[in-house]
């Protein structure tokens, strides 16, 4: 997975040996600091509700600096779609990586059309986000294409300019 | 002219897709094999994917799982991955329009209700129903 934002450009390779967790690297080109932050990641599912239409997941998420145990961050987050529809949140408290940042961010989307199995995937999504450094709410249009195990996640917003979000999975 | 190259990109994706699905709506007037009473049950799948499935497989034991939570492309690639491993499965398909599962085994295989239970909630989704076409 890869993202490309405002405030940084991160990699991250993730492991998920069952559905409860996952456990990853994460390399991060911090914008602010200029400074680089390798971490170690884990994600826990906390509850995943399925029904015939729609699946809904409650996540934590926390991460530990390689170099420097000071540089850390944790998160809440969830997620709630069906093959229409799309939501999604998340609260992340980061610290020790130059500066100290909670972010909140709600994503929300629809799909134009419902493909099959196979078929290339459309979402048109509004994500809004709010963070310390900033004060202040942006709300922007993102745009998900994804087919087969690949998925590129494309958000443009004047003030932070392209926010670019790639993922694939084996 | 950024704003142009993002509808532009939408557009034809959109178009493109809506084309490629009013043509899978399209109906042959084959056999009906999606008629087989399973169970004392009258299975509800996809009626020209079903044929076309079991018209592949001819003389192979047909399992039709209803499935919860299949709602992306990557729940689906995690099903047909997990049972793609399994060597007595002869073929797969995922139908994320209505939640069905449908695999073949060779007719000589036990199957395993159990096992195929454990591999679909491995993938963090829910069994509702398993139907033995046949049996």
């Amino acid at each position: 997975m890869a993202n490309s934002g405002a405030q940084s450009d991160n990699i991250y390779w993730h492991f998920t040996p069952n559905i409860k967790y996952s456990l990853g690297l994460d390399y991060q080109k911090d914008k602010i600091s200029g400074e680089a932050f390798p971490s170690a990641r884990l994600t826990y599912l906390i509850n995943r509700k399925n029904t015939a239409t729609s699946q809904r997941n409650l996540y934590v998420k926390t991460g530990f600096g390689l170099d420097s145990s000071d540089n850390h961050f944790y998160s809440l987050s969830g997620d709630w779609e069906t093959r229409r529809l799309f939501g999604s949140f998340s609260a992340k408290q980061v610290s020790g990586i130059g500066y100290d940042l909670f972010e909140q961010r709600v994503k929300l989307g629809v799909a134009p059309y419902l493909g099959a199995y196979g078929d290339l995937h459309t979402w048109l999504m509004i994500e809004s986000k709010k963070d310390d450094l900033d004060d202040k709410r942006i709300t922007y249009p993102v745009l998900r294409f994804f087919k087969g195990g690949g998925l590129i996640e494309v958000g443009y917003h004047k003030k932070t300019d392209w926010d670019i979000h790639l993922m694939y999975r084996f | 002219m950024n704003k142009f190259l993002l509808a532009t990109l939408l557009l034809t994706a959109t178009a493109t897709q809506a084309a490629h699905h009013e043509m899978g709506h399209m109906h042959s007037p084959k056999s009906h094999l999606h008629d087989t009473m399973v169970d004392g049950q009258k299975l509800s799948v996809d009626a020209e994917r079903f044929d076309n499935f079991v018209n592949a497989v001819l003389g192979d034991q047909i399992v039709v799982i209803s499935v919860q939570g299949m709602v992306c492309d990557f729940c689906a690639r995690g099903i047909e991955k997990t049972f793609g491993k399994d060597s007595t499965v002869t073929k797969i398909d995922v139908d994320l329009a209505s939640g069905k599962v449908l695999l073949a085994f060779a007719p000589e295989t036990e199957i395993n209700r159990a096992g195929i239970k454990q591999n679909i909630l491995n993938n963090g989704l829910n069994t509702v129903a398993i139907q033995f076409v046949g049996k």
